[in-house]
Order: C-alpha cells, then structure tokens, then sequence
C-alpha cells in the first residue's frame, strides 16, 4: 500500500491527459490504484489467517550489502583489486567458518578472473 | 516439407564453428548453474546479459537459450543426488532422491539424461510446427488484445510462481510500477527519477534481476545451512534392458504433456513436472511403486522439464510475449540484440529462428553426452564449500553489473534491490512476477494508450474485441473461482476449526 501511494501521489505530478488522449501520469496512477486495492485486499485476508513468525537474519544481509557497497567505494576512489579484497573479507564474516588463507587464495583467484576478463575478453574493468 | 527445409537451413546457421561453441559454452554454463547451490538460469542469464554485447546475436541467443535448457538438466543431478532443486527439479527430488537412498544413484541419472534428451527432441519438433502457425495467428492481434493476453501472463504467473494470486498480482504491479521510473517514450516526462540523472533512463535491468535473484539467493543460502545427503558419489550408470524398457513409454508421455504445458502462459517446467508425474501416477504400468524410487517417477518428470523448457520458446518467439521470468530476460536479450520477437521475427530473421531451433537439438546432444558419460565428472563440483562459492557469485554479480554502463553507482542499485529482493523472498513473496511486470510494464503501457488513442478512450475496446473479450472473461471466470475458493476455505475451517 505504500509502494502505491508513493507511485500515485507522485503520478498526480504529471500530466493525467484524456482518455482519448492519455498523458504520462495516467497509466502510473491507474496501476497504483489497482495496487492499493489489492493491498486492501491483502489487509482484509490477514484478518481470516493465522500470524506466522518472520525469520530476519539482518547480520547477513548487513554484511553483504556492506560488502557490495565497499566494493564499489573503493574501486570508484582507490582501486577494483582492492574492492575485491574488501568484499571477499567482509562477504565471508556472513559465511559458518572465517578462514583469512582461505579469503586470500579466493581474493587471488578473483583478481586473476579480473585480469583474464580484462585481458582477453576486454572488459574496461578499473583493477589497478 | 516446408518444415524440414526450414530445419536445414536452421542447421546450417547452428552448425558452424562459432555457433557450435556459445551453444557448448551454454550448455556448459547451464549444467554447472543447474549443479550449483546459490545460481540459478535467472541469476546466470542477467549476469551474463552484458556480456552479449560483444558476441554475435545468434551466438549470444544460442547461448543464453543453452543455459536456460542446460539448467535443468543439471537440475536433475543435484535433486536426485543431493536432494537440493535449485532451479526447477522439485519433482525429481521425490523419486530420483529415493532411488539414491536404496544405491540406484546412477540408474537415476542416466533415467533423467536420457529421458531429458527425449523430451527436448519431441519439444524441438512441436516448436518447428508450431511456432510458425502460431506466428501467423499473432498477425490478428491488436493493441488491446496484446493488453489482454500480458494480464493473462501476468495472472498465470502470479498465481503458479507464489500460490497466491493476490500475492503474486501485487509483485507483478511493483513490477510494472518500477519499470515507470525513467523517461516517458510517448511525451519525453521524466517520470519518477527523483531529479537523479542515473535514473533519467530507467532502472536497469540487470540490477533488478541480480538483487532481486543473484544476492538475495545468497543470503537465503547464508541463512539456511543447507544439509547434506547420504550420497557417497559412487555411481553405476549402465541400466539393465528390463530397466530400460521402463524409460520409454514414461519420457514419451512426459515429452506430450510437458510440450503442451510449456506452451501455456504461466507454465514451464514445475507445472509439466507435476503434470507428468500425476498421469504416470495414474497410467503407468508400475504406478504402485511411484512415490517410493521408481523409475518412471524419474522419466517422465525429467521428460517434461525438458520439454517444457523448450516449448516456453514458443510464445515468446511467435506473439513476443514472455510467459514466465526466464522467457522476460530472455525477451531483454532479443531487445538488447535490437530484434523485437514476434510474428515478424520468423519472416525478417529466419536465420536466427530456425538457427536457434536447430541449436536446441544440437544443444541436446551436447547435453546428454555431459550429462549421462561424463556425469561423475561434474558431481565432484558438491566439493567446492560455499564459504568460496558465495564471495565468488558475488564478484560475478558486481562485474555483470558494472560491465553494462561502466558505472559503479549501478552497484549500489544493485545492492538495494537485493535488500528488496531478500525481503520479499522472506516474506515468501517470489520476485519472478516482479520481474515479468518490470519487463512488460513498458511494453503493457504502450499497448493500453495505443488502445484507448484507438477507441478514442473507451474502456468497451478491451471487451468487444473478440480476442481481448475472451481473455479478459478467462481472467475474470479465474478472479471468481479464486474468491470462491477463499471464502470456502475459510468457512470450513471456522467450521472445523
């Protein structure tokens, strides 16, 4: 419901047009509507059905995420190999075992994956 | 006659060395992504979608195509052996894994090679068929009746992909929704952008599908700690003659109802699978042992997933309507190439239609070759521990990302959807029809004002059209039966609680 209404305000700021002659903001503001309604809907059935518990794990994601945005800091201000090393050490705190060998023989394999797309498929990756 | 001319023509363009290796290559890729825990065909074709850039349009077609098909022979392998159905094998899980339980590992997998292989060829000659015909139909189609049948997708996909038709209708309107951010083709408005420069050309779709599939199947793995089965990864391959003759008549019948199955809007492999399975329940000579490691609970399933997946070609070749995620990306893969598929595609590019026909039995033959003798070759991939496979997807996601337009800010839509993705994945909401509305939306938009400019704004096109009418009154009968169902649902458990 929410998607909807911040889809449906924001398609009031465009032109809504005719039928006959529909303008940019018709179709968004249609769909919302049809969204909210099934929203509504859904609210509706909630009622009728048993609660279920929810499982959030927010440390893994937490951790991927971060790992996805440092990847991409650090190869935007210093460079790409160094935003692999990054995301393999961070990724892998989300993993069951924390091995540093392991993340340095993977953070080499990576690069040198980096290198050869680089090299012979002349991909314009930033490594160094 | 015209058919078998057709075919050669199409082998000509699939058997030459290039063709021979994207087609190997996807082949390849799809068995691998098939095996591995954390990839599926979706993730796998998104990532590799800017990569085709740089190949042919053949190539890359015959590629992404192999991948899809291979997938779900690799499938196969690790629902029988280790119980795990990544992509589509859930089916298989129940008999093949039962039949590694009682040592029959290899009977399993050479019943699912082969059975697969039989599948796909009978598939292939329902595609050279019908694909055409049904081309010529699309010719009859107007703006309101393609309106009509993306909604019929949509429901079908809605209501197969998550179960429940609310749910899924809610995603596939998310879908739609996101796939408004950007410039308005018709009138040039920037829509939805937040005045952010980045987003003045839509949001990507590769950053959509590796969120929303690539990093949020990550995290599910992450949280889960899959288990492992008692397979011991010794296999005896070769089948008694007895046992052989079993196979048969279940792939056939597998390879009919799959080939029908694929071709419905919001079908695939899953429905074809349970399909075949519950008519092998029902006919087959040895129906009593299904359920508990038979052979033929293995054949027919296998049959019609590979048959299935081929069919699902069919739509989208002919009319240009996807019917179900992977057939989306797919459609962006045509799109991305600069070729609309539909019923002009088989008159103006017949040599990448029938190319890409002729492939799909090339790329049977590749797969049945790595799939029944070289098997035990790719069962050593179980070896590799996630703690190095996950770091490594997700490298792959941040390159396929980041190869589309060289910018590293699309990383970080990337990592929003796959925020987006994980939530809604926990909420058992699956993204599929997202992913479906965020690829037609434009697609339903354009139609629908194409419609309403048409019948100088009058809602009465979309029903008295002959082909929107009837689709919409299909939709609508399905919405009703739905509802009803609800509330009986609901009222017997109040009455027996």
């Amino acid at each position: 419901m929410t998607i909807s209404l911040v889809f449906g305000l924001g398609s009031l700021r465009y032109s809504i047009g005719q039928f006959s002659n529909p303008g940019p903001g018709l179709f968004p503001l249609l769909v919302s509507c049809l969204l909210f309604l099934i929203g509504l809907l859904t609210v509706v059935r909630s009622r009728f059905i048993k609660p279920v518990h929810l499982d959030f794990n927010l440390k893994n994601i937490a951790l991927i995420l971060l790992s996805l945005c440092g990847f991409a800091v650090i190869s935007e201000h210093l460079n790409m190999i160094a935003g692999i090393a990054f995301m393999v050490f961070c990724a892998s705190l989300a993993g069951t075992s924390y091995s540093v060998v392991r993340n340095l023989k993977v953070t080499a394999g990576l690069i040198a994956i980096g290198l050869a797309l680089q090299k012979l498929l002349g991909l314009d990756l930033p490594l160094f | 006659m015209d058919v078998l001319h057709n075919l050669a023509f199409g082998f000509e363009h699939a058997l030459t060395l290039q063709n021979l290796l994207f087609c190997a290559i996807g082949c390849t890729v799809g068995t691998l992504v098939g095996l591995l825990p954390g990839l599926g065909p979706l993730a796998t074709i998104s990532l590799l979608l800017p990569l085709t850039y740089s190949i042919s349009t053949e190539g890359a077609l015959i590629m992404l195509a192999g991948i899809y098909y291979g997938a779900q022979y690799g499938d196969s392998v690790s629902a029988i052996t280790m119980k795990i159905p990544h992509a589509s094998s859930i089916v298989a899980c129940i008999d093949g894994y039962q039949m590694t339980l009682k040592g029959k590992t290899g009977l399993a997998l050479f019943t699912a090679g082969v059975s697969s292989f039989i599948g796909g060829t009978v598939a292939i000659v329902v595609l050279s068929f019908l694909a055409p015909s049904l081309g010529e139909v699309a010719f009859l189609f107007g703006p309101a009746d393609y309106c009509a049948l993306m909604l019929v997708g949509f429901v079908c996909v809605s209501f197969v992909t998550t179960g429940s038709l609310l749910n899924g209708m809610a995603m596939c309107l998310i879908g739609v929704l996101l796939g408004q951010i950007g410039t308005d083709v018709t009138s040039g408005a920037q829509r939805f952008t937040l005045d952010l420069d980045f987003l003045a050309d839509g949001v990507g779709l590769v950053s959509v599908a590796l969120g929303c599939f690539g990093i949020a199947e990550i995290t599910k793995n992450l949280d889960n700690r899959e288990e492992r089965s008692p397979f011991n990864g010794k296999i005896h391959l070769i089948p008694t003659w007895a046992e052989f003759k079993r196979i048969i008549p279940s792939a056939l019948r597998g390879s009919v109802v799959g080939s029908f199955l694929g071709i419905l809007p919001g079908g695939g492999p899953v429905i074809a699978q349970f399909g075949a399975y519950a008519i092998d329940k029902k006919f087959s000579k040895y129906k009593h042992e299904i359920g508990s490691g038979a052979i033929e609970g293995v054949a027919g399933q296998a049959a019609a997933d590979e048959a299935a997946a081929r069919t699902s070609f069919i739509p989208l070749m002919s009319i240009g309507i996807p019917e179900n995620a992977v057939m989306a990306l797919m459609l962006a893969a045509f799109i991305v190439k600069g070729i609309q598929p539909g019923p002009n595609m088989i008159a103006s590019h017949p040599e990448l239609f029938w190319g890409l026909v002729a492939s799909m039995w090339v790329g049977n033959c590749f797969l049945l070759i790595l799939n029944v003798p070289l098997v035990r070759y790719w069962l050593s991939v179980f070896k590799i521990p996630y703690a190095v496979l996950f770091p490594s997807i997700l490298f792959f996601c941040c390159i396929g990302t980041y190869s589309v337009n060289h910018n590293l800010d699309d990383i970080f839509i990337t990592a929003v959807f796959g925020f987006i993705g994980y939530v809604f994945m926990r909420l058992e909401l699956d993204a599929a029809p997202l992913m479906l509305g965020f690829i037609l939306g434009p697609m339903l938009e354009e139609n629908f004002r194409r419609a309403l400019l048409l019948s100088r704004g009058h809602f009465t096109a979309f029903l008295t059209r002959p082909i929107s009418g009837t689709l919409l009154g299909l939709i609508g009968i399905f919405i009703v039966w739905q509802v009803a169902a609800f509330f009986w649902q609901s009222r017997n458990v109040t009455a027996h609680p």
